[in-house]
């Protein structure tokens, strides 16, 4: 969606450099990156390798569990098929939790009307949430990225929600090369494109810079006091 | 409206003496805001770009706030459009009775915040305590804070005065009070594994998240968030409720306003590129979304602001509370946050205090907690004139007649005396007369009324035995005098 108007603005004018300056901005930030521009099955091999670096030791027989955005972006990663050859339990967000795994429209209206709708509504919301801070990994894509800062962008819709970027232990992201942007205001100016073309903005957009940090320990760095203790990023082409 | 602020507790004598009696507190805030200065500095050096947005950023604050009422008007329609509701607090209680009613019509207990010196400002968790409420603080300095019943000692880092054995101690009393595991030890990452544990409990146990906001864009209706921890993130994203407390002055008016702005707050403030998380909500979750708040509430909290725009004062309102002022001043740094009484400490603190609160109620602050050194002024990255501000407040409280007569008298007939030379040189001759009586081992150790405040903490050199101007006159006769 803003992929398009990334490459035509900015992206190929420096493209390597984006990528490269991105990349060591976000391991500045003590994030963990990987570089994928041979295809898809280049991407597959760079998140198996995020996988067993980042999502901790499970006890023996505990499955991994990820949880992914599901973004038609993803769909030619067979995210289930190279997760489950990984021995992970992959659940894509749409998922309904507890069910049968059916995918849900994402464009379907959320349940409202009656009281009872509405407390189901919240029963599922709030399994989806206990599933999320059960999960070992958080897969998403972006919609741009930074290379002067290591940034990201997560616009939250039904299909791409604020939860798998934040719960989980560790979050990695995937971003084509050609989402990547000089600086912050380049791409906070792809949102005025987003709006015309989705008639509004994002319920929330999360710019997103390395894991969670803080420094309120005698100014010592500690990463991971709420959000993902580690925060990866795969830069690819697929 | 005048605006109302806590009240400061212990008067400003007791607050100066207890912050100068504590050392390790004092040691503590030194090091923090020297290391946070040095990194501002770092940061716009290595980053050209920040000095180049930093000017169109002073220019789009400055430029809102000859706006600011039709913003606030086309902010309220464009975040009603998307679902959400606005409301204006004049001050603390219309916060307090906004919240609460919230609570009651959800049946709700439990509160989550993410740090707000908003709320701060209007006592948000004592008001929603005293109705029965939990609330929690979940930023990790907030925390500490909150655990030991103490106000932050920094606009940034609120819990930089307190040592990680002190902190373990607050985490042990908390464990045994939740019957939970206490932290394993006190190394950074076990303190950090037990909040994050005995937050991420309280987050998916709320109800309601509070925020403040670090700006509010207009055009879109959008609030902006900067956190570094994810406990914003974690605010607006889990309980079903979010509530924003924003002051009206955190309005722009569009979002390439906020893109030159986004970066000038962490650079200036920890010498950050950018805040770890940067959130922009536009209302609650839209229909489809499967996660985020159903209800989004912005309260724009006036409190004493309205009241400057227009006036000279107006550019304090352009503050984006980096902290920058704080980490440079000599003042700070010796007496750290705590002894300002108020949750704005530093030069912002001396100007903002009392300009919210009314200038009866901390006039202390400009008269005493400045030396005058101009360092704020460079620090600001929005330029604010915090060193003319703070002139003028004192002139103010002189005008008003707020001091005691002796003291007003005494500095009438000094100021007269030492208005022209033969004056001065008459001062100079009386105090060494008079200082005789009160010198020990060559130095000035006590000094009788106003001066004694001086020699009381620390000596001073006696008036020479022979001026520079008296020695002048008896070696150079013939000079022009």
């Amino acid at each position: 969606m803003n992929r398009e108007g990334a490459a035509d603005r900015l992206g190929q004018e420096s493209g390597g450099d984006l990528v490269q300056e991105f990349m060591n901005h976000w391991v500045a930030l003590s994030g963990d990156a990987w570089l994928a521009l041979g295809g898809a099955d280049d991407v597959r091999r760079a998140l198996a390798e995020a996988i067993s670096a980042m999502v901790p030791d499970r006890a023996p027989g505990a499955r991994p569990r990820v949880v992914a955005w599901a973004t038609d972006e993803l769909a030619p990663l067979d995210l289930p098929g190279l997760l489950a050859s990984l021995g992970c339990e992959c659940v894509s967000w749409t998922d309904r939790p507890g069910g049968t795994g059916a995918a849900r429209d994402p464009r379907a209206p959320a349940a409202a009307g009656s009281e009872d709708d509405a407390g189901s509504a919240g029963a599922v919301m709030s399994q989806r949430r206990n599933l999320c801070a059960a999960s070992d990994m958080g897969i998403t894509t972006c919609s741009w990225a930074v290379a002067d800062t290591g940034t990201i962008a997560l616009c939250a819709t039904p299909s791409t929600g604020r939860l798998p970027s934040l719960l989980p232990t560790a979050h990695v992201a995937l971003v084509r090369s050609s989402q990547i942007v000089r600086s912050v205001p380049d791409g906070l100016r792809l949102m005025a494109d987003y709006r015309v073309q989705h008639g509004g903005l994002p319920s929330t957009v999360n710019l997103v810079s390395g894991p969670s940090r803080s420094a309120d320990i005698e100014g010592d760095l500690a990463v991971g006091v709420h959000g993902p203790r580690r925060a990866g990023v795969i830069v690819g082409e697929w | 409206m005048p605006g109302v602020l806590p009240p400061a507790g212990a008067s400003w004598p007791e607050r100066r003496r207890r912050a100068l009696a504590d050392p390790t507190m004092r040691a503590a805030v030194a090091l923090s805001a020297r290391n946070l200065a040095e990194k501002k500095a770092a940061a716009y050096a290595a980053y050209p770009p920040g000095e180049a947005m930093r000017k169109p950023a002073v220019a789009s604050r400055r430029e809102a706030l000859k706006h600011t009422d039709a913003l606030l008007e086309e902010l309220t329609r464009q975040v009603e459009a998307r679902g959400g509701h606005v409301s204006r607090a004049g001050g603390p209680a219309d916060v307090g009775r906004y919240v609460l009613a919230v609570a009651r019509r959800r049946g709700a207990q439990r509160v989550v915040k993410s740090k707000s010196m908003a709320t701060e400002e209007v006592a948000l968790n004592e008001q929603l305590e005293a109705a029965g409420l939990h609330v929690r603080e979940t930023d990790l300095g907030e925390y500490i804070i909150q655990l030991a019943r103490e106000r932050p000692a920094h606009i940034l880092v609120p819990a930089s005065h307190k040592t990680r054995q002190q902190i373990r101690a607050l985490f042990d009393a908390e464990a045994e009070k939740s019957k939970v595991a206490p932290p394993t030890g006190d190394a950074t990452p076990e303190l950090t594994a037990f909040a994050r544990r005995q937050l991420r409990a309280e987050f998916l146990a709320a109800e309601i998240g509070i925020t403040g906001g670090n700006f509010l864009v207009a055009e879109t209706g959008t609030l902006v968030l900067i956190t570094n921890e994810g406990n914003g993130r974690m605010t607006t994203s889990l309980p079903p409720v979010h509530i924003a407390v924003v002051g009206i002055d955190k309005i722009v008016a569009t979002w390439d306003d906020v893109a030159v702005l986004l970066q000038q707050a962490p650079m200036s403030g920890t010498g950050q590129l950018i805040s770890t998380y940067t959130s922009f909500i536009t209302g609650p979750r839209l229909p489809g979304e499967l996660d985020g708040p159903e209800e989004f509430h912005l309260l724009l909290l006036d409190n004493g602001r309205h009241e400057l725009l227009g006036t000279a004062y107006e550019d304090v309102l352009s503050c984006i509370r980096c902290g920058a002022c704080l980490n440079v001043c000599p003042v700070f740094r010796t007496i750290g946050g705590q002894a300002y009484g108020s949750m704005y400490s530093g030069p912002i603190g001396v100007v903002l205090t009392p300009l919210l609160g009314g200038l009866d109620q901390a006039p202390e602050l400009p008269k005493s907690a400045c030396a005058m050194c101009y360092a704020c002024r460079d620090a600001c990255p929005m330029e604010i004139e915090l060193p003319r501000h703070i002139l003028a407040l004192r002139r103010t409280e002189i005008e008003e007649s707020m001091e005691p007569l002796t003291v007003r008298l005494t500095f009438e007939l000094w100021g007269r005396f030492w208005a022209n030379p033969s004056g001065f040189r008459l001062t100079a001759r009386l105090a060494r007369l008079g200082q005789r009586a009160l010198m020990r081992n060559g130095r000035l150790t006590r000094a009788p009324g106003l001066v004694g405040g001086w020699t009381a903490t620390r000596d001073s050199p006696p008036v020479a035995k022979e001026t520079f101007h008296e020695w002048w006159q008896r070696t150079r006769t013939g000079s022009p005098t």
